[in-house]
């Protein structure tokens, strides 16, 4: 193992660390915001793992794996809160 | 090039941190969205931009560039709309009201 294979698996290991840490948040937060903008942070964590483990097993594939994943999160972050904001009424 | 990348993800560790501290250190709501949020931004764009020097072909870096763009939009308008949802929803900014 070379040392940037190193440097790679502790930035992937840190990243989990968050998640955990971006979970725990989630389930004690006190009010509804908190738990979307957890969901926020999940999904770029979760964007970024995937990225990095593409340059560590050198696929390409999984980059694209990784723009469509962002794609997803972004709008799954913006459509709860406009649904959150109007009150479940279509405006 | 290994060590320019080495050096840009180190870099990258301590905001990861700063944002886990941000989460749970911060009482105020709009503060913890606006501080992880950013935090979390330059985080993400530190990594991409750490990968962009070890990846082997031209096809990776069309791929590293185009997720730059697209975290670095997409990012704070998710915050944007998260925090206009709570304030139009009559969350006060201040924990305690003050009276004039």
């Amino acid at each position: 193992m070379s040392t940037l294979q190193l440097f790679l698996l502790i930035t992937m290991m840190l990243l989990v660390v968050g998640i955990i840490a971006s979970f725990i948040r989630m389930i004690y937060g006190p009010k509804l915001w908190d738990r979307i903008l957890m969901l926020n942070l999940i999904s770029a964590k979760v964007v970024l793992i995937i990225a990095i483990y593409a340059i560590y097993m050198n696929s390409l594939t999984l980059l694209d794996i990784a723009i469509s994943y962002g794609i997803i999160g972004f709008l799954t972050m913006t459509l709860l809160s406009k649904f959150i904001m109007t009150g479940g009424r279509e405006k | 090039m290994n060590v320019v990348a080495m050096i840009i993800l180190v870099l990258s560790w301590f905001f990861i941190i700063f944002g886990m501290i941000a989460v749970f250190g911060l009482k105020n709501m709009y503060a913890r969205i606006l501080s992880s949020t950013t935090i979390d931004t330059v985080a993400s764009f530190l990594v991409l931009f750490a990968l962009m020097f070890v990846s082997s072909s031209f096809v990776f870096i069309v791929r590293f560039v185009l997720l730059i763009i697209f975290l670095l939009i997409t990012n704070p308008i998710s915050s944007h709309v998260n925090i206009r949802s709570a304030y139009l929803s009559g969350i006060p900014i201040h924990d305690k009201e003050v009276k004039l």
